[in-house]
């Protein structure tokens, strides 16, 4: 029976790695529509990259994607606190990009509540990934 | 008494120190210098216990010879009792102190004194490298309290060695001038003017070379470090043992900075740091309660209580009964280590954050924190139009 079990893991496993970043932001945004988003918008995925929002801890500042992936998504980025660098966000670059839903879920987390101030809807981020999954 | 004699200009120069005893004289000079200036800077501790190890070497070298080596080597030769020391003192102040070919009864005391101090001053050396540092032949055998103690110890016998090498070198100066020879020449070439029934000396050449040959080979094996190394794969002086590492770890905290070793903080302080993961410095780390659990209990595992490095003791240390600090730069220990680093540094391109420890510390990766493995990185220059 355990066996079974670590097996039945194991192949979900290695077909998890062997899926391309295509699969994984599929599923992502299907499991977000199931969460009640509607249909997906890349471009209002692009007025979220470029927008600025009012910085909670210093004012008259803001923060804004570019603060720490920087503007072209094709290069790599630079944490604003410590800055330690970012790989690239853009998948046909960083091949490691979209493809652990974890790794997306965690990150959407800690960004949305830093840059926005709260947690993105799963409308927001559907729209984000339809922006960047073909860059 | 061959050992006493007067000066007349007719003496024609004889050999009165053999090759290895000069060797070892200025062999040891070079360590004692090189031991002493090294000592402030933690740093340079690679090169302080180089000094020490190849000092200790040279002593007990010292120690065989003066029962073996040739006539005025031997301990005997020079084993005058106080009340010549006295006498000769005396005879000194009133002019008719005589000439000793060899060592005279004062200088005598202060030989056989620095000879003990030199071996107690490696010997605390070692108990300290081994205790504080964990490094060197009693690393393991010695706690880090006792490599403590030891380490007053050592500064306190280093401290009377200095004395008695400046009552040393002050007694050769005055003797030069009184018999009106030079004896510092006479420790390098060996020779000093002498009578004719004086002892005959032999060279040991080969022994002297030998002697110096494997001090240069050694002083070669223990920097090549510094020769080989590149950019990509700077030397590390001291390897420590490797800490204990974790797969967790290093990935989630590698995703924003350096993964700090547990060790860098104590328990209390992890605790308070894992309790807190949703305003970890202004960022909720989103992460989900079995990895804060397998997290949590790693830092705890490996807290700087444990003690597995120098810094871990002394963090331990200085944060004391709290508060428990949740930033590491925060202790007073850290705080206290990098006063001295000037505001120009930690803004440069180079370092940015005072949380970019591998800035300067090449092994803050693998936690260890050694002293030598430590270098400030250099500022470019700022860029004008001339």
């Amino acid at each position: 029976m355990r066996m079974a079990t670590s097996m039945t893991f194991g192949l979900i496993f290695l077909f998890g790695a062997a899926s391309s970043y295509a699969t994984v932001v599929d599923d992502q945004l299907k499991a977000y529509q199931a969460q009640g988003a509607g249909s997906f918008s890349a471009q209002r995925g692009e007025q979220m990259w470029n927008k600025d929002y009012p910085d909670p801890e210093e004012p008259g500042k803001v923060r804004n994607c570019h603060v720490c992936h920087g503007k072209d998504f094709k290069a790599s980025g630079k944490h604003a606190k410590t800055g330690k660098t970012i790989d690239p966000l853009s998948p046909s670059v960083n091949r490691e990009r979209f493809t652990d839903p974890q790794f997306i879920e965690k990150w959407f987390k800690r960004n949305c509540k830093w840059v926005m101030d709260r947690e993105c809807t799963p409308q927001e981020k559907g729209d984000f990934l339809m922006y960047l999954k073909d860059k | 008494m061959k050992n006493r004699q007067p000066l007349h200009s007719e003496h024609s120069p004889k050999l009165i120190w053999d090759l290895p005893s000069r060797v070892f004289h200025w062999l040891l000079v070079a360590c004692f210098i090189t031991a002493w200036i090294t000592h402030e800077s933690d740093r340079f501790l690679y090169h302080h216990v180089f000094a020490g190890y190849l000092f200790f070497g040279l002593l007990i070298f010292r120690f065989v010879w003066g029962f073996i080596g040739s006539h005025y080597a031997r301990f005997r030769s020079f084993a005058h009792d106080w009340k010549s020391v006295t006498e000769y003192l005396k005879a000194l102040l009133d002019g008719s102190a005589s000439r000793y070919i060899g060592h005279n009864p004062a200088g005598s005391w202060a030989i056989f004194m620095m000879l003990a101090l030199g071996i107690l001053i490696a010997i605390s050396g070692m108990l300290v490298l081994g205790g504080e540092e964990g490094h060197g032949p009693l690393k393991g055998l010695i706690s880090f309290d006792v490599g403590s103690f030891a380490k007053e110890a050592h500064e306190t016998l280093a401290a009377l060695m200095l004395l008695v090498v400046f009552v040393h070198v002050g007694g050769v100066i005055v003797e030069s001038i009184y018999h009106k020879e030079n004896l510092i020449w006479s420790m390098i070439v060996g020779h000093k003017p002498a009578p004719d029934d004086t002892h005959h000396v032999h060279l040991y050449p080969l022994l002297g070379v030998i002697l110096l040959g494997i001090a240069l080979t050694s002083a070669i094996v223990y920097f090549r470090g510094y020769v080989t190394q590149t950019a990509d794969a700077p030397f590390l002086a001291f390897k420590h043992e490797p800490l204990v590492m974790n797969d967790t770890w290093q990935s989630e905290c590698s995703e924003c900075h350096l993964a700090f070793h547990p060790s860098l903080l104590p328990a209390k302080s992890w605790q308070s740091l894992f309790a807190q993961q949703n305003e970890h410095f202004g960022d909720d780390l989103a992460l989900d309660e079995d990895t804060v659990n397998a997290l949590l209990q790693y830092a705890l595992d490996n807290s700087s209580e444990k003690g597995a490095t120098e810094p871990a003791h002394k963090i331990t240390r200085s944060v004391g009964n709290g508060p428990y600090p949740i930033r590491i730069t925060a202790v007073e220990y850290w705080k206290h280590k990098h006063h001295e680093i000037a505001d120009s540094m930690w803004r440069s391109s180079k370092v940015k954050s005072k949380a970019n420890c591998a800035a300067c510390h090449l092994d803050a990766k693998q936690g260890w924190f050694e002293d030598s493995n430590m270098r400030l990185p250099k500022l470019e220059e700022k860029v004008g139009n001339k």
